[in-house]
């Protein structure tokens, strides 16, 4: 039996005009990756190599030419609510409140006022955040920012939640908060994810798989299954754990790999 | 003993006066009157000694007597709000608050709409900023004379010429504001499933408020200089009107009484449009910076 892919992306190769010179940089070469339902799949690799661009080619902000990217197998030609982003910073709007925010999927989606601020309620308690249901998002904390951001993804019920390192920007003690939490968030909605993140132990930590990128062009180099159950995924027990520490050493042995062949250019 | 107690009272009063405006405000409240103080005493002074002609610079008095003048066959507080024929001053009054509403009615949402398309869409601001710049660049009056042959003296005209600095102004602010949203807050709501229009009404125009508010600032200084000019020169009614006719005739008090009432206005508008629409919006979000 086989099971259909939520996501599945087919021989992307994908060139982009540099932003000042407006010469050709050849960004992703035939990429093929498929991301089945409840699956957490992380793409880890140097900056600069592609995978925001690949993220931003899922999410349909960028156009592409050469291959084939679908969700749920219709072809990804624009952005839409079923592949609902959580960029890295500052993307929800100051000038709604926490829970105006959250809700805004559903409110776009023109659900009645009942069902949203049910729905909103149900994501505000996930995410921790009662209480703060009225603030404006320039009373928050960066942590508490994000947990909007991802609660207003979650809220309007996606097929898919891409991430493009979304923690990079807050410190490292509520990081670490914060992947514990995210965790426990896709268990309890099971949502499908692609993650993007520069960052082996975060990759390890929160994929089932990850795919390791090549520098640019980004070529997927390997991919790593790791298979510790999601509840056992704790930060506190990590370092004792050896499928994490071994699969951690693996991706950062090939991720040093990319930056040092870089440097010897 | 007498002086004790006086003490004790100034004390009592100025903490009453702190504790009710704020020390801060009340400082500010109190610096910035010293010159209106300084100027009026110089203006009691001119009276006093008769440096200058009635004519010239007319007593205080008389310009507070001029507002009983002007309104002396004015039936009564309803009639002047009707705009009895006799209530002379509520009517130029009434008449360029009114052509200010009508300019600022129109020429608002004309600017931020276009401000809006031309902010997001650079074929269209490749059409319309250089004849922007062109527009901006001539002064409204300067438009005085044409708009007369055009659309003779009366309401028209300062409609014309309050629309051609209204406009434009909220339009580049607008539009400047536009340019200046994070385009990540536009992919975000896109990504939540919003439509072009949604990220217009959730996205650009809030994000642009602090700018076409700014612009709304100048475009009420600069649409209420215009208009006065306008007034003087194509009106048949208003403050302008009234300072023109009553120089003419040589009642330099109402010439006065015109000018301040004029400033007085713009400032209540100021007070108590602008600055309250920038606490609601703007400074709630978090947008401006504001001193704590």
């Amino acid at each position: 039996m086989s099971v259909e892919a939520k996501l599945i992306i087919k021989d992307l190769t994908h060139y982009y005009p540099d932003e000042y010179t407006g010469e050709s940089v050849h960004a992703l070469e035939n990429i093929n990756l498929q991301v089945y339902e409840n699956e957490f799949v992380a793409i880890v690799g140097p900056s600069g190599c592609g995978k925001t661009t690949l993220l931003n080619i899922v999410a349909g902000l960028l156009p592409y030419r050469q291959g084939i990217a679908t969700v749920d197998g219709i072809d990804i030609s624009g952005p839409g609510p079923d592949r609902g982003v959580v960029f890295q910073e500052h993307a929800i709007l100051p000038w709604r409140t926490v829970s105006k925010n959250i809700g805004h999927g559903l409110e776009l989606q023109r659900l009645p006022k009942t069902e949203i601020s049910r729905r909103v309620h149900e994501y505000i308690d996930l995410v921790g955040l009662t209480g703060f249901e009225d603030r404006y998002p320039h009373e928050l904390s960066g942590g508490m920012k994000q947990r909007v951001a991802v609660a207003r993804t979650l809220c309007a019920d996606p097929v898919i939640m891409l991430m493009d390192e979304p923690f990079a920007a807050v410190d490292a003690q509520t990081r670490i908060t914060l992947q514990d939490e995210l965790n426990r968030i896709v268990m309890a909605t099971r949502k499908t994810v692609l993650f993007i993140t520069h960052s082996v132990e975060e990759a390890a930590f929160l994929g089932d798989r990850c795919i390791v990128f090549s520098r640019r062009p980004g070529q997927i180099k390997t991919e790593i299954k790791i298979q510790i159950p999601r509840e056992e995924r704790v930060w506190k027990d990590m370092s004792s754990n050896p499928i994490f520490t071994d699969a951690r050493d693996e991706i950062l042995r090939l991720v040093r790999q990319e930056v040092t062949s870089d440097d010897e250019q | 003993m007498g002086a004790g107690a006086e003490m004790i009272t100034y004390n009592r009063l100025s903490i009453a006066l702190q504790k009710r405006f704020g020390r801060q405000r009340l400082r500010r409240m109190i610096l910035g009157s010293i010159p209106f103080i300084v100027l009026i005493f110089l203006w009691e002074l001119n009276t006093h000694f008769g440096w200058y002609d009635p004519i010239e610079i007319p007593p205080i008095s008389a310009m507070w007597e001029a507002i009983f003048w002007l309104q002396s066959d004015c039936p009564g507080f309803v009639a002047a709000i009707e705009g009895h024929n006799d209530c002379n001053l509520s009517n130029n009054i009434i008449s360029s608050i009114g052509r200010v509403i009508l300019a600022a009615a129109v020429g608002i949402p004309l600017g931020v709409a276009f401000g809006v398309l031309a902010g997001i869409n650079r074929v269209l601001s490749g059409y319309l900023e250089p004849v922007g710049i062109f527009m901006n660049s001539v002064s409204g009056i300067a438009w005085i004379p044409l708009a007369i042959v055009w659309f003779g003296v009366g309401w028209e005209t300062t409609l014309f010429i309050m629309l051609n600095t209204i406009f434009w102004l909220i339009f580049f602010n607008t539009m400047m504001g536009v340019r200046a949203v994070p385009r990540v807050l536009v992919q975000g709501v896109q990504t939540l499933g919003g439509s072009r229009w949604d990220t217009i009404r959730h996205v650009y125009i809030p994000g642009a408020l602090p700018s076409i508010i700014t612009g709304m600032r100048m475009s009420l200084g600069f649409g209420w200089r215009a208009l006065i000019a306008a007034e003087m020169i194509g009106g048949d009614s208003g403050l302008g009107f009234m300072i023109f006719v009553s120089a003419v005739e040589f009642k330099s008090e109402e010439v006065f009484l015109g000018v301040i009432l004029i400033s007085i206005i713009y400032l209540i508008s100021d007070r108590w449009l602008l600055v309250p629409l920038e606490k609601w919006t703007v400074e709630r979000w978090g947008l401006v910076w504001k001193p704590t």
